[in-house]
């Protein structure tokens, strides 16, 4: 005796290959439908961007200034801005 | 390349695939139309396992090999382990005892070459049972 591993053979018929078993699913496609495929992820959803504050020009002047008195901007960078911010 | 060849499983409550059975097929095969490729002996064991059998007194010592080669897994197999189609496991249940034949249908080749070459395909095939055969005039 001899042990025999059994091996998945094709399924044909006599004149070939029979595709279409009267609306019913052929041995291929019932087991392409019991094994789905994971279907691709989704792209991933864009970040929204984080919202913006409605500009104060009251408290955006104040940092401007606070900017100039810490030497931050120069004279001229802080005339730039401002003109910027005031019209 | 063959003709349509048949794989054949029937179950016996002992291991025989002789005597009627294989004189028919010689008949059969003297008259062109079916061949005997080759007869396997399976028992099934009750735990899903498959062993072949010895060939029966005064047969052929290699009868048997072709079929298992065919219907087995042999070391290398490039078979696709993802292919779903049909083994013996499907036929065979635990605990019993088959003769599988490999029938060549020699009658059938020049028909499958006649419809390749008038471009049809085959959409449908079975064997219609006893009771629809019934309806056969004559």
């Amino acid at each position: 005796m001899v042990v025999l591993v059994p091996r998945q053979l094709r399924i044909s018929g006599m004149t070939g290959n029979v595709p279409y078993y009267g609306g019913r699913f052929t041995p291929a496609q019932a087991y392409a439908a019991s094994h789905p495929r994971q279907p691709p992820p989704p792209p991933p959803a864009p970040v929204p961007a984080p919202p913006v504050a409605a500009a104060d020009p009251v408290a955006t002047l104040a940092a401007l200034d606070q900017l100039l008195e810490s030497g931050l901007v120069t004279r001229e960078e802080y005339d730039d801005l401002r003109a910027r911010i005031t019209t | 390349m063959s003709a349509p060849v048949q794989v054949l499983v029937l179950g016996f409550d002992e291991p025989s695939f002789s005597g009627g059975v294989l004189a028919e097929l010689d008949r059969l095969r003297d008259a062109g139309v079916v061949r005997l490729v080759d007869v396997l002996l399976v028992r099934r064991e009750q735990d899903g396992s498959f062993t072949t059998l010895a060939p029966p007194p005064g047969a052929a010592p290699d009868l048997g090999l072709v079929a298992a080669a065919v219907l087995g897994v042999s070391d290398g197999d490039p078979s696709d382990p993802d292919l779903e189609g049909w083994s013996l496991t499907d036929a065979v249940p635990p605990g019993g005892v088959a003769a599988v034949a490999l029938l060549e249908h020699l009658w059938a080749q020049p028909l499958v070459t006649a419809i390749d070459g008038a471009g049809g395909r085959p959409l449908g095939e079975l064997w219609l049972s006893a009771e629809d055969r019934a309806r056969i005039p004559g």
